[in-house]
């Protein structure tokens, strides 16, 4: 029952751990795979996920974070659940150290419609933790085998404090480059926050992407997600050019334990990633 | 190719079935009939109405292993396990629980990825279908007819049973089933008006009415997706609802499945389970959001799922009529009163 059987993960190792925010409770793990095999057949893009297995805790879905320009490895940025809901699987991953081995099952789910957006003006506006498959988008269209595959690229990005800003050498080094404009913005700075603040919603109509030939990628908690749509309204974006990428509680991944259904759809296997005009057809139920 | 034995011959057939394989039957419980594998062949009894459980169960079991580990040690240590199936024969199974296999089917090893498991049990499986006896009256809580599903369909079997008072009549269905009857060497032929009988019976099983109601595929998912934002009809319709589960359980069609991790000491199994949508925790996200907090979103989820969802994302209902989530809720709720009521909530704004 070992071959092809989609139930049964891939053993990897761990081979870096990022600490990203002063809380402490959000690292990025870099992981390879232990059979070579499983690490060439692991294809993915950006914006699909996996399933990080962990024997005795269970398994827990979380998007890619890294890219699939960057060989030979695979990132996941994991927040350690446990306030309302125990996180077995997070907090077991948190608890492990470089050289530890899990298992990955993946990649799962569609990615972001990457034909769809190809010569397109691209904006991609993210807030607090729910960056990690727009980083993962952003590094792979930044390639330089993708780069003039897309038009102007602008990443609209905030958290609650500079402290939880994740990937900051990263963002770093977006701000150098020309061919991307990257906005950063936190809710309240501290004393060494000379930079812009704000709220997400707000810097987006600031900034005033134009909807034309452009597509806007937004990731980011609900209430985010509630005023900065509005402002992509105003600003005359279609529904068809809005996406974002849905999370539910899941098990298999793979569309047949019948969790993660909004209406008619798997979130798993029909999504992750859904334009706002097919989430519009489906019934309020997420 | 018709054959027949006697009632009082069921323990040879089932001896010559046990021989080559696993034998799975109804037999006589405390509560019921239930599926069960045979290890007595005077266990199999054919002269019930319908099992509690579904014989889902055959190919998706309450609990399937999927991989033996040993906490602390690496995952390479870790052992699948293996399903090493021998030849099953699913005996005795209703049409239209029969059909329930060909829905699940879909959802399982026809469509997206396929699951192994119940694909492996469903190649090593041969199923004996039997007819409902229509000399009975139908029982309440049935309505497979308004599913367009016969008391005889043969269809989905590899064998078919009709019997008549204390004749069993088998009839080859699939190339799959006539292997297998060609080595019953002890059936003996039916007679001309037996196989007359035989076919008449298969041929009137659409006249045998079970509760009907008008049910458009297409247009009772439509139906469903209009009244989805209607809190006073669903709340109506599941103020009773306990969250009991029982009606996923005993359901054919229900495919919800749990993957849980089971350690003692530090031997463990991961393993799938059944699970529900009726139950609360069922959709609890690690961030504490649920969306499914209330009794009557529970339930629609179920009843919309079967009846709407199904059928958007596949093609056909998923349900079919057999009457046992009615018959075992502990509070009464009708699936098919829901169904009736969902058509008339259009026209009445209360219900």
């Amino acid at each position: 029952m070992t071959t092809n059987n989609p139930y049964i993960p891939m053993p990897v190792a761990i081979s870096k751990v990022i600490d990203e925010v002063d809380t402490h409770d959000i690292k990025t793990f870099r992981f390879t795979f232990l059979n070579e095999e499983d690490g060439k057949n692991f294809k993915y893009l950006p914006g699909q996920f996996a399933e990080l297995s962990i024997y005795g805790k269970g398994e827990s879905p979380i998007g890619i974070a890294s890219s699939p320009t960057q060989a030979g490895y695979v990132e996941f940025t994991v927040q350690r659940a446990g306030t309302i809901v125990p996180g077995l699987v997070t907090a077991a991953l948190h608890d492990m150290d470089e050289g530890g081995t899990i298992g990955l099952r993946g990649p799962l789910g569609h990615s972001w419609p990457i034909g769809f957006l190809e010569k397109k003006n691209i904006v991609v506006v993210g807030g607090g933790f729910a960056f990690t498959t727009l980083r993962s988008l952003i590094n792979f269209m930044l390639h330089d085998d993708n780069r003039s595959r897309f038009g102007e690229i602008t990443v609209i990005y905030g958290a609650r404090t500079p402290g939880l800003l994740l990937y900051k050498d990263e963002l770093a080094q977006w701000e150098k480059r020309d061919d991307i404009k990257t906005v950063i913005t936190v809710d309240k700075g501290d004393d060494t926050w000379t930079r812009r603040q704000g709220f997400v919603p707000a810097v987006c109509r600031e900034v005033a992407p134009s909807p034309k030939n452009t597509v806007a990628v937004i990731c980011g908690p609900p209430i985010m997600i509630k005023f900065t749509l509005p402002v992509f309204f105003e600003l005359g974006f279609s529904k068809e050019n809005i996406l974002t990428s849905l999370e539910m509680r899941m098990k298999c991944g793979i569309g047949k334990c019948g969790r993660c259904n909004v209406g008619y759809k798997y979130v798993c296997s029909d999504g992750p990633v859904f334009s706002l005009a097919q989430l519009e057809e489906l019934p309020r139920d997420f | 190719m018709l054959k027949k034995t006697t009632i009082d011959k069921l323990p040879e057939l089932a001896a010559a079935l046990m021989e080559k394989g696993t034998l799975v039957a109804p037999i006589k419980e405390d509560a019921g009939f239930n599926f069960r594998e045979i290890t007595d062949t005077k266990q199999v009894d054919l002269i019930f109405h319908n099992t509690i459980i579904s014989p889902k169960s055959a190919f998706f079991p309450q609990v399937e292993d999927f991989v033996q580990y040993q906490t602390g040690k690496s995952i390479l240590e870790a052992a699948p396990v293996e399903l090493n199936l021998k030849p099953t024969f699913l005996f005795g199974v209703r049409p239209c629980d029969v059909k329930s296999f060909q829905i699940m089917d879909i959802h399982f090893s026809g469509t997206g990825v396929v699951d192994p498991y119940w694909q492996k049990r469903r190649e090593a499986t041969i199923i004996f279908g039997f007819a409902f006896d229509m000399n009975e009256v139908a029982d309440a809580a049935e309505f497979y007819h308004t599913l367009g599903i016969g008391a005889a369909d043969p269809e989905g079997s590899d064998i078919f049973m009709v019997r008549k008072d204390d004749i069993l009549m088998l009839k080859v269905i699939t190339p799959k089933g006539e292997k297998l009857m060609t080595g019953l060497s002890f059936l003996i032929d039916a007679s001309a008006d037996e196989i007359k009988y035989f076919d008449d019976y298969i041929a009137k099983g659409h006249d045998y009415k079970t509760r009907y109601t008008c049910v458009d595929t297409e247009a009772i998912a439509r139906e469903f997706e209009a009244i989805f934002d209607n809190a006073d009809f669903w709340t109506k319709i599941s103020d009773a609802c306990l969250s009991c589960g029982v009606c996923t359980f005993v359901c054919p069609t229900c495919y919800c499945f749990d993957i849980c991790d089971e350690t003692l000491f530090s031997q463990g199994t991961r393993r799938r389970v059944w699970d529900a949508c009726m139950f609360t925790d069922f959709t609890l996200e690690a961030s504490g959001h649920n969306p499914r907090t209330k009794v009557y979103q529970r339930l629609r989820q179920k009843v919309c799922h079967k009846y709407s969802y199904h059928i958007r994302k596949y093609g056909v209902i998923s349900c079919v009529g057999c009457g046992r989530c009615t018959r075992y809720c502990p509070v009464n709720i009708d699936i098919f009163s829901i169904v009736e009521e969902a058509v008339k909530a259009k026209w009445y704004k209360r219900l």
